[in-house]
């Protein structure tokens, strides 16, 4: 049975798309079968960093609308085995998903795929709730700042009274932290919020940690999932993040300042 | 069933009481303007405005007659239930009556708040002094446990008793409670104890970083307070018509 994963954060902008991407690519590449939904109904964005965006036929909408089947809609990815995307609609209206519509899919996703990755929109309206609703887990992306910190915050609260789990008082949502475009000389500078900082705030477990790095806008305007850029500190971090949601013990990396050395310098030493 | 057959035939029994009672001390008459500032009240702390009693005191003011009706309804419209009028001439006295309100007398000056309530002179009937004095019942209020972080936009209240969070409260958060307030975590949100109007309550926390801190209505924002007192252990109690917050231990 397939664990339905979503990736929310409150606050816009903070990478959560980035992160839906990155650990579904990664998910897969270590053979589970995954699958990634695009729940920000009207902005679809997941496919444009997936790069299957000419690909899109059928969406979400029309599936819950009866026009097209799940099967008719799902984008089976071009690098990776085992990875489908399952796009949002760029044209309907946001109350075009329904609760029974988006249980009727998860339901009949789970018979065939390991992890279901739901990419939540920004907010904490109707499209957000609906995205958590039927969480397992949730990925809680938060950036190191005190706005998306407080935003989090909220969602976490939501997580904990707003889902399906909640509601029929069931083992509770399991939430992960994940901190992204972590830029250790500004923590340092006192610009950012600190590793610590967060932690404390939101007490939950950490997942995982991403610098602020040049290889996400790379990838993104190239359409490749970060992942797949195994030689970036992003692609490192976020494999480590998917090892660790995996059940694997993986240090922390990145989240100091580097001095570059001698040996970093000429060979560049992973972080770029 | 003999045995119950007693009790079985009473309908009530009186009891005395001292029950936490705000008061509401009018210092003007007019209905628009104690609405337009009911309405800030409202927003700033909603919680407090949950059908919650209140005596009217027209001491302050000396109109002879009064916009009763209408300044009962404007409080109303706040969820504030007005369920008495202390003070004010014998007009006022005539229209609390009809409005089925209870009427206290003025209190006199330099007499202690606290013990307004069982003052024999300021009870209308006798017969309630005699209960008073009687029965003073004590009553035990259960304590709210949370365990965990209350979060941004969450509410967590204990309406009769004490609140006692093992966790932090988050900033955007609010903790409530008609008694007093612990938290054994940092405080960041807003905390308001005594929200029925104990002057009593106090707040304790691990760490002070609270967005707002009330006792019976008398606030304190982040603003207000001390910045050497921030990020220690605190307390917080009303005393000398103020909030006073020390370092805890
Ligand atoms: N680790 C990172 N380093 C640098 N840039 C990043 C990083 N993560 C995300 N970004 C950039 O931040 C922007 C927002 O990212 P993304 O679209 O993933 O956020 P989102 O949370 O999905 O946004 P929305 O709330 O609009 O859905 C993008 O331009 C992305 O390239
Ligand atoms: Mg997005």
């Amino acid at each position: 049975m397939a664990k339905i994963i979503v990736v929310t954060s409150g606050k816009g902008g903070v990478g959560k798309t980035t992160s839906a991407a990155a650990i579904s690519t990664g998910l897969a590449l270590r053979g589970k079968k995954t699958v990634v939904i695009d729940f920000d109904v009207g902005l679809r964005n997941l496919d444009l960093i997936m790069g299957c965006e000419r690909r899109v036929v059928y969406d979400l909408v029309n599936v819950i609308q009866g026009e097209a089947g799940l099967n008719q809609a799902l984008i089976r990815d071009k690098r990776v085995e085992n990875l489908f995307i399952l796009p949002a609609s760029q044209t309907r209206d946001k109350d075009a998903l329904t609760q029974e519509g988006v249980e009727r899919i998860l339901e009949q996703l789970k018979q065939d795929f390991d992890f279901i990755l739901c990419d939540s929109p920004a907010g904490i309206e109707r499209g957000a709730q609906l995205a958590m609703y039927f969480a397992d887990e949730a990925i809680v992306v938060t950036n190191p700042e005190v706005s998306s910190v407080r935003d989090s915050d909220r969602i976490l609260g939501l997580l904990g009274s707003k889902t399906r789990r909640a509601e029929q008082s069931l083992d509770p949502v399991k939430e992960h932290l994940l901190i992204t475009r972590y830029n250790p000389s500004r923590v340092t500078s006192g610009d950012m919020l600190t590793l610590d900082d967060i932690r404390e705030i939101l007490s939950i477990d950490l997942l995982g940690l991403i610098p602020e790095s040049e290889a996400v806008l790379r990838a993104s305007n190239q359409g490749v999932p970060v992942t797949h850029d195994a030689a970036s500190d992003a692609g490192q971090a976020y494999s480590d993040t998917v090892s660790r949601l995996l059940g694997e013990d993986m240090p922390l990396r990145f989240h100091e300042v580097q001095r570059k050395g001698l040996l970093n310098r000429m060979f560049g030493g992973g972080r770029r | 069933m003999s045995l119950n057959a007693n009790s079985a035939d009473i309908a009530f029994t009186f009891k005395g009481g001292m029950l936490p009672m705000t008061v509401m001390e009018l210092s003007s008459a007019d209905p628009e303007h104690i609405r337009s500032q009911l309405a800030g009240k409202l927003s700033q702390s909603p919680a407090f405005f949950q059908h919650t009693p209140v005596v009217l005191s027209v001491e302050k003011l000396d109109e002879p007659h009064l916009a009763l009706e209408r300044i009962c309804a404007v409080c109303r419209d706040h969820k504030l239930l007005p369920v008495a009028v202390r003070g004010g001439a014998e007009p006022v006295r005539q229209s609390a009556w009809a409005l089925g309100l209870g009427w206290f007398a003025p209190v006199e000056e330099g007499r202690s708040r606290l013990l307004e309530s069982v003052d024999t002179t300021a009870t209308p009937d006798d017969a309630i002094d005699e209960v008073e004095a009687a029965d003073q019942e004590v009553v035990a209020v259960a304590t709210r446990l949370f365990r965990g972080t209350v979060r941004s936009g969450q509410q967590v209240s204990a309406s009769e008793g004490d609140l006692v969070v093992i966790g932090a409260v988050n900033a955007g958060a609010e903790v409530l409670a008609a008694g007093s307030i612990h938290v054994y975590g940092a405080l960041r949100g807003r905390a308001l104890a005594g929200i029925h109007g104990n002057t009593q309550a106090g707040i304790y926390c691990r760490e002070l970083e609270a967005e707002l801190l009330s006792v019976a209505g008398n606030y304190k924002r982040l603003e207000d307070i001390d910045s050497q007192l921030l990020g220690r252990a605190a307390e917080v109690h009303f005393a000398k018509e103020q909030l006073e917050i020390k370092p805890l231990g």
